[in-house]
């Protein structure tokens, strides 16, 4: 180590410099590590996990497939044969080396209750309309809440005595509560948008005006539902970080120096914020699970719906893989967010020079 | 940042919809023009290979003895479930028997041809048994312990029973559900097929065969995870006279895929479905509450033609069960009109008009036993009194003045299960529960996911479940037979993975002695007898007990776009069949457009 010298100015900086250089790379590489580590452990859980229910797949579909009248024989021989089709005879550790060497190749597996399609064709098949879903509910749901949230912690009076009861009630309505409800009133009673599935029935999807109309039109109440649900949790924790900065010592200060109000908000939001940002990039994360109530109440063709008749099934190909989607992408989501955070909060920022 | 977030937005959108739109060329389906059926397809399809268990095709390849859906695919007869009798479409003219039933010759219609314009032969049908079991699909393990060759002699079919060690045919009912049951396929694609695949059996099952060739009056139109449809082939064979002299009436068919029965029905009311396949609990609030033009084949209760029995097992592998008294005491204290009214909504005929026996509600089978001769065995449920005098008189009573009865010093307890989110099934078990409670027998419900509840009581060895419901063989061209043997025979006790009857383990010489003796039987009055005395030990021995009637499928329809749907007393015959199973098929001929 060499010890700075006192008075040599031009050093210093350069020093301080490299050192917070040295910070970050120490500070990514840890949060590297365990990423890594959470990753694997994520992998493992994914397959173990619902391999440990109970319920036997093969029986399911034996059951369906065979007739009453096959002899004992020929059940045996029809389950050894989708046995060895799933995999399912040799044990845990082949079955785990299967699964690794299926998620490198892309297909994931084959599916066993939608035998023989591969859970990669399922997944595809669904994983655009869950994201064409959830992306724009998630960010509308998002902006506006904060929107409205910030607005009630600056103007307070009228807009809080009336935002924040709304956005409480809103707020503690579970997912599957808001979508009947706008599907009762919206489309079964008023008839003002379509009941379900993600465009009108008996359409053949193509790039015309009628088409990409009636999935707009289809598309309403999904993106509602999840939009007036995320609207309320967001405002009520953006007014509470928003009224706390508001009473910060900084902003008092800055009050004092006379800096004008229209600057003081801008920073006061800025810091409620980033909580609100972390929120954010969870429930991204997070979407493909989120998905699930909304697009079996409207019968919208994503992954939530995918992953549900897969665990009712057993379907053990399926269940790994959408949690392995959801997996990766929240630890992806937090890791950004880490990183960003280094970059976007001083207070992390400062952290690194621990 | 507003910026970047409307176009990630925008991106987003377009991005989806480019992924989603494809390149089908295919035109949208006019509604004026289109059936659509629901209940049927859950998930999108695998393919069109009507050889293949996999292929998650409802509409095209459902073939099953009680009547195959022959939209695409057809089979040698269509079955009836109203009168019980086997209409011919592939074949010409009625089966016809050897003396001694061993072999059955089928002609087949000269007007019979593929969509690709070659006629359907005797070759084909030999085919589809020698590619059944190349591929050991379940065509062939189901009938392969009944027919012993399948073969085409002077332009006709030959179906060669196996027979038992004196020279009889194992069992010539079973050939009437392979006619029946049954998808023709033509030679030519199942030779291209094989060797397309190398002659892998596992391959040639999971082959689509988008190209395959069918006899039915409609074709592949568009598939995807939103809907599958067909067209119909113009040139279909069947506007022939020797079969319906016409084409049937819409031209399209489709079926939407959706999450579940509760979004079946909201589309169902909103008339983007026309057939419905739920059960839609008091469906008779649609029309007479809620006004809509839905309609059933009965405007009465029970609204359809119930066909089967959702059944209670008794696990006879609980010493306690092993009991006949308590197995009887605990049938007779259920109330059964407390179930068909709240599990069924009155969809299914009350034990005090249809009695029970071994028999589905049809007049066909109703008719093959002698009501007088069992009538005082026949209880009709909610007897607490009756059910405790019998506990009392077998000495099976309280001692410890707990309220529960002992067996062998030890307190009753014994469960009722069956899979959780059945909840008519559900509804039924609670009321089995209470029956037990009523009686001093501490019967409590268990509902397991419908995932484990099939691994367990398919199993070998009975020992998780005391009470447990499953439904036995509705109407088939094998019923009651096929019925009988799920109810009574001994030949399932043990076997692994049982998917075909007697789940509770029950034994009884005499009733395999029937089971063995039925098919073989001709004369109709000894046919009689020997349905009597199989429902005389049902109902004495109680190895399990009917809690309802249910349809094999229920059968609703919405007449906003379509009208002139099967009626009972219409005159037609034609079973209420969702329009395409068995001979229901027929109802797609006698429709019209409601403009």
């Amino acid at each position: 180590m060499i010890l700075p010298e006192a008075g040599h100015g031009r050093f210093s900086v350069e020093r301080g410099h490299s050192t917070m250089t040295k910070g970050m790379r120490k500070y990514f590489k840890k949060k590297i590590f365990w990423f890594v580590i959470t990753l694997i452990a994520a992998v493992i859980l994914n397959f173990i996990l619902p391999r440990l229910m109970p319920g036997d797949p093969v029986n399911a579909i034996v059951g369906k497939n065979i007739s009453p009248n096959a002899t004992q024989e020929q059940i045996q021989e029809q389950i050894a044969f989708y046995k060895h089709q799933f995999g399912l005879d040799k044990d845990l550790f082949g079955q785990f080396w299967d699964f690794i060497k299926n998620v490198f190749n892309g297909t994931f597996g084959v599916s066993y209750s939608q035998y023989p399609r591969t859970v990669a064709d399922i997944i595809g098949g669904g994983i655009w309309w869950t994201i064409a879903l959830q992306l724009p509910a998630i960010l509308v749901g998002w902006l506006l809440g904060n929107l409205l949230g910030a607005l009630a912690a600056y103007k307070r009076s009228f807009y809080d005595k009336a935002l924040m009861p709304v956005s409480l009630f809103f707020s503690a309505i579970p997912a599957f509560g808001a979508a009947v409800i706008l599907l009762v009133v919206f489309a079964v009673n008023l008839k003002w948008a379509p009941v379900n599935g993600a465009y009108t029935t008996g359409m053949i999807p193509s790039f015309s005006w009628n088409f990409i109309s009636s999935v707009i039109a289809h598309y309403q109440l999904p993106f509602w539902s999840i939009v007036i649900i995320s609207i309320g949790g967001q405002a009520v924790g953006m007014r509470s970080m928003s009224i706390y900065e508001l009473n910060a010592d900084y902003v008092k200060y800055a009050r004092f120096l006379g800096i004008k109000d229209k600057k003081i908000v801008r920073y006061v939001f800025r810091n409620a914020m980033l909580p609100q940002v972390t929120g954010l990039a969870m429930s991204i994360g997070a979407m493909v699970g989120g998905a699930l109530v909304a697009e079996t109440i409207f019968s919208y063709p994503g992954l939530g719906m995918s992953m549900y008749n897969a665990i009712t099934t057993s379907d053990y190909p399926v269940i790994s893989a959408t949690t392995l989607i959801i997996t990766i992408m929240v630890l992806l989501a937090s890791f950004l967010l880490d990183i960003i955070y280094a970059f976007i909060d001083p207070r992390v920022k400062a952290a690194q020079f621990d | 940042m507003k910026k970047l977030l409307s176009l990630v937005l925008a991106l987003a959108l377009v991005l989806s919809m480019v992924a989603i739109a494809g390149a089908e060329a295919a035109q949208d389906l006019p509604r004026g023009e289109t059936i659509y059926f629901g209940g049927q397809q859950w998930g999108p399809i695998n393919g069109w290979n009507p050889i293949s268990p996999n292929m998650n095709n409802a509409m095209a390849n459902a073939a099953n003895a009680r009547g195959s859906r022959t939209v695409m695919f057809e089979t040698l007869y269509m079955y009836n479930m109203l009168d019980g009798k086997l209409y011919p479409l592939l074949a010409d003219g009625d089966i016809v028997w050897n003396d001694d039933l061993t072999e059955a010759t089928i002609a087949i219609k000269a007007a019979a041809k593929w969509s690709d314009g070659t006629p359907v032969t005797a070759d084909d049908v030999a085919a589809t048994w020698e590619v059944a079991q190349k591929t050991q699909n379940s065509v062939y393990t189901g009938n392969a312990p009944y027919i012993e060759s399948i073969t085409a002699e002077d332009g006709k079919v030959v179906i060669k029973s196996k027979l038992t060690e004196d020279g009889k045919p194992v069992n010539p009912l079973m050939i009437k559900d392979f006619v029946s049951g049954t998808y023709i396929v033509q030679k030519a694609w199942a030779e291209k097929l094989a060797a397309d695949n190398g002659d892998d059996a596992a391959k040639m099952l999971a082959d689509p065969a988008a190209d395959v060739p069918y006899s039915g009056p409609y074709g592949p139109y568009f598939a995807n995870d939103q809907m599958v449809a067909f067209i119909r082939n113009d040139n279909y064979w069947g506007q022939d006279a020797s079969m319906w002299g016409k084409l049937p009436v819409p031209k399209y068919v489709g079926h939407p895929i959706y999450a579940d029965n509760d979004a079946g029905l909201v589309m169902f009311k909103d008339g983007q479905i026309d057939v419905n396949q739920n059960f839609v609990a008091n469906i008779q609030k649609l029309w007479e509450d809620e006004g809509l033009p839905i309609a059933t084949y009965m405007d009465q209760a029970p609204y359809g033609v119930c066909a089967t029995m959702p059944t209670a097992f008794f696990n006879m592998e609980v010493p306690v069960l092993q009991v006949p008294e308590i197995r009887k005491a605990i049938a007779m204290a259920v109330d059964y009109d407390q179930i068909i009214e709240n599990a069924m909504t009155n969809q299914s005929p009350t034990f005090a008009q249809v009695p029970r026996s071994v028999m589905n509600p049809t007049d066909g089978e109703q008719a093959l036993y002698d009501h007088d001769a069992v009538k005082d065995l026949q209880w009709v449920g909610k007897d607490v009194e009756g059910a405790k005098k019998l506990l009392d008189e077998a000495g099976i009573v309280d001692t410890d003045g707990d309220g529960y009865r002992e067996y062998n010093g030890e307190k009753i307890t014994l469960n009722s299960c069956c899979p959780n989110g059945w909840t008519d099934w559900q509804a039924a078990m609670e009321i089995v529960a209470a029956a037990g409670q009523a009686i001093g027998l501490d019967i409590t419900t268990n509902y397991p996911e419908w995932s484990i509840y099939q691994t367990v009581f398919t199993k070998g060895s009975q020992d998780e479940y005391d009470i447990f419901m499953y439904s036995p063989p509705g109407a088939t061209p094998s019923a009651p037979w096929a019925r009988v043997r799920a109810l009574l025979s001994s030949e399932f006790i043990g076997v692994e993975n049982n998917w075909s009857g007697n789940w509770g383990h029950y034994k009884n010489d005499r009733a395999d002695e029937i089971i063995a003796a039925i098919p073989l039987t001709t004369d109709e009055a000894e046919l009689k007898k020997l349905y009597t005395e199989a429902t005389k030990i049902y109902l004495e021995e109680v190895p399990s007990f009917s809690l309802m009637y249910r349809p094999d499928v229920f059968h609703a329809v919405n007449e906003s776009v379509w009208t002139g749907f099967p009626e009972k007393d219409d005159g037609n015959n034609i079973p209420p069949m969702d329009c395409t199973d068995g001979y229901g098929i027929a109802a797609l001929y006698n429709i019209e457009p409601v403009k």
